[in-house]
């Protein structure tokens, strides 16, 4: 059966399901202005953001990244675009020449690489985005999150013991902008109209069984982060027994028992649930306008308790494809959900919904290249069409 | 004895005393944006016949004699928000002798009531018992300059309409908050610094911090965030808030709105609610 006739939205924010402490320093990063992020209705939308250079394609949110508390790290990237960029490592307390800022740091040029140093040493959640013209950067996609962890498997020392890290990065943006970013001005009237968990909305989400999965029983760290204009309101259901313990990277002094958290722009929390035995309950979250106040969506989280193992799936796993290379068909053995084939620019080549099994995916007709199928697990495999 | 210390236990004798019966004027002036004047109504210490909206200090827990001359064409109702006061009408042309209420420790924002006070921007920063070798002020506001003059001739704000263009502090947009003291922080490290902020606009707003972590000290909305460590910190319409920032590096760090149309000007960027913090060695 060939799935291109069921063509969804593309999960292309496909953050990993993370058991807590098992993540290795992210490798390098580009940013780029010809990202193309496929919609809950079909639509591909312009977007600039990042992307890893090993798979050279972009997404929307840019990469998860995760590092170990305690450590020195560099985060390096490469501009592979016509404008420049820069990476404000928002939380991360860096200093002056690290900060990302054009004005007080440096920008980084077109066909440049830069690094920014910083020191991991408050265990939380974070967020990294483009300063340069940071209105419109920011809104065309430019950000992400990241995470520090201790690998003792508590949130901060002395802290809670915790099972698995769940991140959710709230954003929106105005299709209008993305769509012609060029007459984006003025800036103060950019609205948005698209609503987004981990660069999911809509059915993409509600659908999704990888965006918050564990196994039942577990202490899941829900890593709530917003880059999204609008405040945004989470309604956690009563079985998730949730609890404020973080926000921006510090612990609060006194947890907080919540049904309801709102973030603002920029905000983080950690919030700590346990995943009930029934999978499939689900959290609201709404976005608010923060100029009108009213409410423009809600997007539904459903958190999937049906995973057997705490180890597993680990950070961006690997997929089988075969043949490699390929001039008729590639057979991908996929687990259930959302995938999709970028080409060498980092395009949407195709994409579907797969039920569990192996794929038949057409080749023929696709130009020559280097072809990346990805999961919306994260999971990746790459292969060569002649 | 450390600042939080002070903060905490109230400044008692440590305090400056302040002015005994000081005296108000509510004044119609201008505002420019971007060169553009427009109206709006100040409540200004009776000395000052330029600046901008008083600073009000108050001992803690101690109410205050005052009085207040409204030099405006209609009656104003003042108020504070957040705090169960009665307010004090204040009818045109006339001088009412008041009280400020007794106050817990703390930072509030204090208005003329009513359509025309409060979207007029007669509104300022309340300070009880905020003694700080190093304190600033943020009284910030979201402005639709073109309905500085509706509103003026007596129209009305619309929630469903509003398109803010101009976003301040203390009536300043970048880069001009530089020029401002009480908005550019400038200390030294080690230093403590007290900032005062205010929400006088019509949205919540939430200031990111770079470089830093802040101590939430007090606020009139959330008392339960009192003791946490934010870089990112809302103000909710109308709410006052007591900040702490204590810096361990020296440099210079922007800290801005982070709802992203806020750092502009007539919807260009940077501008907007944006200002530096600038620690020296």
């Amino acid at each position: 059966m060939i799935p291109f006739a069921r063509i969804a939205a593309l999960a292309s924010a496909l953050f990993p399901l993370l058991a807590s402490a098992q993540f290795s320093p992210p490798p390098l990063l580009f940013s780029g202005m010809d990202g193309e992020h496929l919609l809950d209705d079909g639509t591909l939308l312009p977007f600039w953001g990042y992307g890893y250079v090993a798979d050279g394609f972009m997404t929307l949110p840019g990469p998860f990244l995760a590092y170990e508390a305690g450590g020195n790290y560099l985060l390096s990237f490469v501009n592979d675009s016509p404008e420049g960029h820069t990476i404000h490592l928002h939380g991360l307390d860096v200093n002056q020449s690290n900060d990302g800022v054009p004005s007080t740091s440096f920008t980084v040029m077109p066909n440049a690489e830069a690094s920014y140093a910083f020191a991991a040493n408050h265990p939380g959640t974070y967020l990294y985005h483009c300063h340069v013209t940071t209105t419109l950067h920011l809104t065309m996609g430019m950000y992400g999150m990241l995470l520090v962890t201790r690998s003792d498997g508590t949130l901060w020392e002395g802290g809670p013991a915790y099972d698995r890290d769940v991140p959710l990065l709230f954003s929106d943006l105005d299709r209008s902008v993305n769509e012609a970013p060029t007459a984006a001005y003025p800036f103060h009237t950019i609205r948005p109209d698209y609503f987004m968990v981990n660069g999911l909305s809509g059915a993409s989400l509600s659908d999704s069984e990888s965006v918050a999965a564990a196994v039942a029983g577990e202490r899941v760290a829900l890593r709530l982060g917003s880059m999204a204009y609008a405040q945004v309101t989470c309604r956690f259901p009563s079985e998730w027994h949730a609890e404020v313990v973080m926000s921006d990277g510090r612990p609060l002094p006194v947890a907080l028992s919540v049904e309801e958290l709102v973030l603002y722009p920029g905000e983080r929390y950690s919030v700590l649930i346990d995943a009930p035995e029934e999978t499939g309950t689900t959290m609201e979250v709404d976005y608010i306008s923060m100029v009108s106040g009213a409410l423009e969506s809600t997007q539904t989280v459903a958190l999937n308790t049906t995973l057997t193992s705490v180890n597993a799936p680990m950070a961006r796993p690997q997929l089988m494809a075969f043949p490699n290379p390929a001039t008729e068909r590639i057979h991908a053995a996929l687990p259930a959900g959302r995938w999709s084939v970028f080409n060498a620019l980092g395009a949407v080549q195709a994409s579907g919904v797969a039920v569990e099994g192996t794929w038949n995916i057409p080749v023929n007709d696709w130009p020559p290249g280097l072809y990346t199928l990805r999961h919306e697990s994260g999971a990746t495999a790459r292969f060569v069409v002649r | 004895m450390n600042v939080r210390a002070l903060f905490l236990i109230g400044c008692g004798a440590a305090c400056a005393a302040p002015s005994a019966a000081q005296t108000y004027r509510i004044q119609p002036g201008e505002w420019s944006a971007l060169g553009t004047p427009h109206p709006v109504l100040r409540f200004l210490e009776a000395s000052d016949d330029f600046g901008s909206n008083a600073i009000v200090d108050l001992e803690v827990g101690e109410p205050a004699v005052a009085e207040v001359v409204n030099l405006d064409s209609v009656d104003h109702v003042l108020v504070i928000d957040d705090v169960a006061w009665a307010g004090v009408e204040i009818p045109a042309g006339d001088t009412v002798a008041f009280e400020w209420p007794a106050l817990p420790l703390g930072s509030y924002r204090y208005h003329l009531d009513g359509e025309r006070g409060n979207y007029l921007q007669a509104s300022g920063v309340l300070r009880a018992g905020i003694d700080a070798d190093h304190e600033f002020v943020w009284h910030v506001a979201d402005l639709e300059a073109a309905l500085l003059d509706t509103v003026a001739a007596g129209g009305t704000w619309n929630a469903a309409t509003y398109t803010p263009d101009f976003f301040t502090i203390n009536e300043a947009h970048y880069p001009h908050t530089l020029d401002d003291p009480w908005a550019l922080v400038s200390v030294q490290l080690g230093d403590s610094a007290i900032i005062s902020v205010a929400n006088a606009g019509q949205m919540d707003h939430v200031f990111h911090f770079h470089g830093f972590h802040v101590e939430i000290l007090q606020s009139t909305r959330s008392p339960e965030r009192v003791g946490w460590l934010k870089d990112s910190v809302p103000v909710r319409r109308g709410e006052g808030l007591t900040l702490l920032l204590v810096p361990d590096q020296t440099g210079t760090y922007p800290v801005h709105d982070h709802n992203l149309i806020a750092v502009t000007n007539a919807g260009f960027y940077p501008g907007g609610m944006l200002t530096q913090i600038i620690v020296a060695p």
